[in-house]
């Protein structure tokens, strides 16, 4: 607070406009918060919008107008369609499908969870797919053996591969993140570039089947598992698995499901894809698949809020043309190499997301760098596609994502777990998209 | 009287658990059994929490639950609980969530009235602070951490008294080093010091450390009616005058079978922040139990 009172009072760097210099304290003021958690996530929304306010950044209407769109429709549409999709129970059936493609040796299995987990959170997020595949996952490990200290590496393995999957499949889609859908808005907000729900597949989706070889080796290596094969525990599951039965509300959730999809694959253009995943949310609604109770209950509205408040926050820094200054600095850091070898700029993007959104998040690190980042010389939607993909590799911390904090609240994998494997990870999937995104975009190009 | 016991785990808490146990038992205090389970990001929470529920469908306990079922078995064996309580044994489903990260199973026990177990998840030291404020508890026992800013925390930022739990010894093995100056702090630590003395039959040792050659009026004083307090309640405390740095004369005069009882400093808590404070020093650097009296 005092950093910030005292930044207010010095004067604008040259060439960066009062205004401009303004929303940037406010970017301080906000990441400071978030990372701190010293305040709810809505009490920090609310800081951003008054200070935009307050700060003379914009009016209270268009503060307003900036602050509700098609990117927050959607993150608010897909928290309540993962609450609608994990109702319905079908954890046991996807259990039940694992285990007949893997059979039991420890190494296919995981390599299933991965799979899965990478190509379910394309469509559904990260939060969706790692929420149904826990109990799946924790169910074989308590089948496997009662003493979890036993099998701790089993349990590390076991559970990284459902979290880093669905990190990794997160990226195949527009609707497999919010923050994807947060450059999507700003292509439309500052009139660039963009591209179809299928062409992002076109250029994203490859990159899953590369990784996840990858991702199975690396937590291969790092935790050896005590059991090589979980005969006994893959027996178990499915028993337990074999007592679902499919309901006619489960098929009707599914055929909805595949509706949302279809909308978001042909309509989204038109429509948004926020919208589409409303209408999801609707239909569940209509149909009894999940009540209003529920959906209150288990939607982050903090996240709604502060993910709103960030994307308006986005949109100022570039009205103020500080994103054009901020890029413009950056330029002068990186001298000639920014234009001439853009490997230099694939990796100063990739590095930065990956830091920020290891420590604050994957869909606000975008709605703050994205603006930054657009302005930077270059093909925009190459370098937004680079900046969605890395800040999904949020595989340091178990804040980055919530698929990495959902197997951290199950008490089997420690915080040094996360930079045990994670830093490896990082590291080659930095390599991975720097190679990729010159070579493989490139040639669809 | 009322006591809380913060564990954490069952490879480390078993002597915090036994001397808390103990202690409620010599006061016939109600007793609560806290466990803080980890704390989850502000952006994940909703999804955990949905992430629990389908847990719970597949009939997977919560994180930290194990931990409360040992401390359950542990009540059972020692009969701290009744024997009908403890034969039905440890109900998961009889966890009661109150909201606000709070689980809480309510037993009756033998030897003090209320037994309570509390699942939290959260900051450890925010959490056992709200926990005190809402239950009111006098002494709060918490047991030897790795790291000792957290033992320094949680005696700065909790409201009550801190009993810092070391390795497992009998209580009968134990003498009481009770230390004494002319504070405000001491006048309270006297009264805890003497009670446990007398319920545990301990032998006891009132030091006072003066930093200059000669005692003061204030210290003299303090120490008379120190030794005056315990052999009112029947135990005969052993006088020692020392001089030189209090805080390095306790520890050296404080064996590992001592129970070193002091008073909360009376600094401003700013101070006490940056420079420390003679209790929050010596326990820093102490491995003998240890109760900060507030």
């Amino acid at each position: 607070m005092i950093v910030s009172v005292i930044l207010f009072v010095l004067p604008a760097p040259s060439g960066l406009s009062l205004s401009g210099y303004r929303i940037l304290i406010i970017v301080f003021i906000a990441l400071t918060l978030i990372i701190s958690e010293a305040l709810p996530l809505p009490g920090i929304a609310f800081i951003i919008i008054i200070l935009e306010v307050y700060f003379g950044i914009g009016e209270a209407n268009d503060i307003a107008k900036s602050f509700m769109n098609d990117a927050v429709f959607f993150i608010m549409g897909s928290l309540m369609l993962a609450v609608a999709i994990v109702r319905q129970g079908w954890d046991k059936r996807i259990a039940l499908g694992i285990i007949k493609l893997t059979g039991s040796k420890t190494h296919r299995v995981a390599f299933g969870f991965a799979a899965l987990s990478a190509v379910l959170a394309s469509f559904v997020g990260e939060h969706t797919v790692a929420a149904i595949m826990l109990p799946i996952v924790l169910t074989l490990i308590k089948y496997t053996s009662k003493d979890r200290i036993k099998i701790w590496r089993l349990s590390a393995y076991l559970l990284f591969s459902i979290a880093y999957g669905s990190l990794i499949g997160s990226v195949g889609t527009p609707s497999g993140g919010g923050r994807n859908v947060i450059l999507i808005h700003y292509w439309q907000e500052f009139g660039m570039q963009q591209i179809s729900y299928l062409e992002w597949m076109k250029f994203a989706y490859p990159l899953i089947f590369i990784q996840i070889p990858v991702l199975s080796w690396l937590l291969w290596k790092t935790f050896p598992p005590e059991k090589k094969t979980l005969d006994t525990g893959i027996r178990r599951l499915k028993i337990r698995a074999k007592s679902d039965t499919i309901t006619p509300k489960k098929i009707t959730a599914l055929i909805i499901f595949f509706l949302v999809f279809l909308g978001w694959v042909f309509l989204s253009e038109t429509v948004g894809l926020g919208i589409i995943a409303l209408t999801g949310v609707v239909m569940y609604l209509i149909t009894g698949c999940v009540t209003w109770d529920d959906l209150h209950k288990h939607v982050n509205w903090g996240v709604i809020l502060l993910f709103g408040a960030t994307i308006s926050m986005g949109a100022q820094i570039n009205h103020t043309v500080a994103a054009e200054w901020l890029a413009n600095s950056v330029i002068k850091f990186g001298g000639e190499l920014m234009v001439s070898v853009p490997i230099f700029t694939d990796g100063l993007i990739i590095l930065l997301t990956t830091l920020l959104a290891n420590v604050l998040s994957s869909s606000a690190t975008v709605a703050v760098l994205g603006p930054i980042t657009l302005n930077l010389p270059g093909d925009t939607v190459h370098i937004g596609l680079v900046m969605a993909i890395s800040s999904a590799f949020g595989y340091f911390t178990a804040v980055a994502a919530p698929a990495c904090t959902i197997i951290y609240a199950s008490g089997l994998v420690k915080a040094k777990d996360f930079l045990k494997v994670g830093w490896k990870m990082g590291l080659v999937s930095i390599i991975i998209l720097v190679i990729y995104a010159n070579t493989y975009w490139a040639l669809i190009n | 009287m009322k006591i809380l016991i913060a564990i954490s785990s069952k490879e480390y808490s078993k002597p915090t658990l036994q001397v808390g146990m103990l202690a409620a038992k010599a006061y016939n205090a109600s007793v609560t059994i806290a466990y803080v389970g980890q704390k989850i990001s502000a952006f994940g929470k909703s999804d955990v929490d949905l992430a629990m529920e389908s847990n719970a469908k597949w009939g997977l306990e919560r994180p930290g639950v194990r931990v409360l079922e040992w401390a359950f078995k542990y009540l059972a064996e020692n009969k701290y609980i009744t024997p009908e309580i403890a034969k039905v044994g440890f109900q998961r489903n009889t966890l009661v969530d109150h909201g606000k990260n709070r689980l809480e199973l309510h037993l009756k026990g033998n030897y003090c009235e209320e037994v309570d177990l509390i699942l939290r998840r959260g900051d450890i030291i925010p959490e056992l602070r709200n926990e005190v404020h809402q239950g009111g508890y006098d002494i709060t026992v918490i047991g030897r951490s790795k790291k000792r800013r957290m033992a320094h925390d949680l005696v700065q930022y909790i409201d009550s008294s801190i009993y810092v739990a070391r390795d497992l010894l009998p209580f009968k093995e134990f003498r009481l080093l009770q230390a004494v100056d002319d504070s405000k702090g001491t006048a309270k630590a006297l009264l805890y010091g003497s009670q446990v003395a007398k319920a545990f039959k301990m032998p006891v040792d009132v030091l006072t450390v003066s930093k200059r050659e000669s005692f003061g009026k204030g210290y003299m004083g303090a120490h008379k009616k120190a030794l005056k307090i315990f052999e009112k309640s029947g135990v005969k405390p052993v006088s020692m005058l020392k001089v030189g740095d209090p805080v390095k004369t306790i520890l050296e005069t404080a064996t590992k079978r001592h129970l070193i009882v002091m008073g909360i400093s009376q600094l401003n808590p700013i101070i006490q922040f940056f420079k420390g404070s003679k209790p929050l020093n010596v326990m820093k650097k102490c491995d003998s139990p240890m109760m900060i009296v507030k």
